[in-house]
């Protein structure tokens, strides 16, 4: 089915072969089918009940492009309608919530409405079933983007073994490399030299930070609460362990993780052009 | 005096009833019939913050947050962390006593974490009912608001959202994990920490998109503990009204972080 949507569209879109009969019957490549080919793919079985749906525009609508992201900002929307591109693809919410409700008369809200009919765009979430695929993407892109891709530890995408680093070091390397503003904040002390490599990409748990800072030098983590996960580091560093806990912030930590969403996309779509948007670290702080 | 002493004593000056169902605020380290050296208060023991205060000679803190890094402080599946036999070996080696002040501190009148903040802020609320955290200033622009708080209240890793240009002049201000929800009729939303994305309502994207459209918001992180930190020092000072047998000291926990240089 997928292959011989894919090869139907390849035909209709070449015009010597596609005769006037081929091309009346063409019919556009939409937003629903990129959304059929995805679950198609994806590696495991839909959740009927996830938040990854449409979350503005008509499923019937022709692709143009595709774009993915992190979270659909305006900045992102307005530099997707530049590319002429119109199905945007995002981890985290549209509508400044979880369940990206309706804010009936909010004048920020209608005005990203109104903005997304105009451009005929698409927003579909995908958050669930991508932060599902193993093995976890968002920790992949993340160690990609930051070049360490080879030094991985076995087979686990989470850990990774660096040539020893200082924890200043590592942290000016990830602002450079992240395009960081003032998002990034550190626990330990900068000279700190380091091996060890542990990634906890987008909300990052404390049983997730227990487990993982005992056995590593550095947790590199996404978003996280101050009277659990930080504690726990600033305990770690007290109790004289040589160590470091890097908070990215929630979306800079998951950005990567698209991008590497984005190299999957083309591998499935060929009908129209897939790239990715960053969002951008949101953060900045006074001089 | 033993350390419960001093919470029966807090308990009778509070003004208000005990809530006797509070997981918070209960003893979460040492033995509350320990004999009281001296009383320190601080927004988190930290072991940093429990090592400090034995130096200084203090038995008995008063934390506004855990000691055990969850808001139970649940220690089950703890046990054979190092980490944790390590600040329990510490304290257990030099008798320290620790109980949270949470839930009762900020339901006295008034809540002295809040009026902490505020006076750290240096802001003069609006009168009036249903105005606690509601500011209103002359106009300026919300770098210059931001880079005012940051100097103030000495903060490193502030984090700010939205157009440094915005005419601003009200703010929502709250504490801890909780910052006021942006609307409308409000520019700058400040509070401690908060959910970045994915939560019941998203502070720092709607002020992005608002920032494209050119309205004028913004949203102020100044950080959990540098928002209810200065609150225990006013706890400090309440205590001393009626507990004179132990010095009392604020004992800051201090800002966890550092942020490289943008």
């Amino acid at each position: 089915m997928e292959l011989s949507r894919r090869l139907f569209a390849r035909l209709a879109g070449t015009a010597a072969l596609a005769g006037p009969a081929l091309r009346g019957k063409q019919t556009p490549f939409t937003a629903q089918d990129v959304v059929d080919r995805v679950q198609k793919n994806i590696g495991s079985s839909w959740l009927p009940e996830s938040l990854d749906n449409i979350k503005a525009g008509a499923a019937s609508t022709a692709v143009t492009g595709i774009a993915t992201t992190a979270m659909a900002t305006m900045d992102v929307l307005a530099r997707a309608v530049k590319e002429k591109t119109n199905f945007v693809v995002t981890l985290e919410p549209v509508f400044f919530g979880r369940l990206d409700a309706p804010l009936a008369s909010d004048p920020v809200y209608n005005d990203k409405q109104d903005y997304i009919r105009k451009n005929n765009l698409v927003i579909w979430r995908i958050g669930d079933h991508w932060r599902a695929r193993k093995p976890d993407p968002l920790a992949t892109g993340l160690a990609r983007t930051l070049g360490w891709t080879e030094h991985q530890v076995a087979d686990d995408p989470a850990r990774y073994d660096l040539p020893p680093i200082t924890l200043g070091a590592l942290v000016d390397d990830l602002a450079t490399r992240l395009h960081a503003r003032a998002g990034i904040r550190v626990v330990g002390d900068p000279q700190t030299s380091l091996r060890r490599v542990h990634l906890l990409p987008g909300v990052t748990p404390l049983d997730a930070t227990v487990k993982a800072l005992p056995a590593c030098d550095v947790v590199v983590a996404g978003e996280t609460r101050e009277w659990e996960s930080v504690e726990y580091a600033q305990d770690t560093v007290a109790a004289g362990q040589k160590k470091g806990f890097v908070m990215l912030g929630h979306v800079l930590s998951e950005e990567p993780g698209m991008s590497l969403c984005a190299d999957w996309l083309k591998s499935l779509v060929t009908e129209v052009p897939v790239h990715w948007i960053p969002a951008g670290d949101p953060y900045w702080r006074p001089a | 005096m033993t350390a419960n002493d001093v919470v029966e004593r807090i308990k009778k000056n509070l003004g208000i009833p005990w809530n006797e169902k509070t997981y918070r605020d209960t003893f979460k380290v040492g033995d509350p019939q320990t004999e009281v050296k001296g009383i320190a208060t601080t927004f988190m023991a930290t072991l940093d913050l429990i090592q400090r205060a034995h130096a200084a000679g203090v038995n008995f803190v008063i934390t506004h947050e855990p000691t055990f890094w969850s808001d139970r402080d649940t220690v089950a599946g703890l046990t054979d962390d190092p980490i944790y036999k390590f600040k329990v070996d510490f304290c257990a080696r030099n008798q320290m006593v620790v109980w949270r002040f949470h839930d009762h501190i900020h339901a006295h009148q008034p809540d002295l974490i809040w009026v902490g903040l505020a006076r750290a802020l240096g802001w003069q609320e609006r009168p009036g009912p249903g105005s606690r955290g509601q500011f209103t200033f002359p106009q300026t622009t919300l770098g210059e608001l931001a880079a005012a708080i940051a100097r103030r209240m000495n903060i490193r890793a502030m984090r700010v959202v939205g157009d440094p240009k915005a005419k601003v002049s009200s703010a929502a201000a709250g504490m801890g994990y909780n910052i006021p929800r942006v609307t409308p009729s409000v520019d700058v939303v400040i509070g401690g920490e908060n959910p970045e994305a994915g939560g019941q309502f998203d502070d720092t994207e709607y002020v992005l998109d608002a920032a494209f459209f050119g309205r004028n918001h913004g949203q102020i992180i100044l950080g959990h503990q540098v928002s209810e930190e200065p609150g225990m020092e006013d706890c400090a000072t309440w205590l001393r009204t009626f507990v004179t047998e132990v010095p009392i000291r604020w004992i800051r926990a201090g800002e966890p972080f550092w942020s490289p240089k943008a």
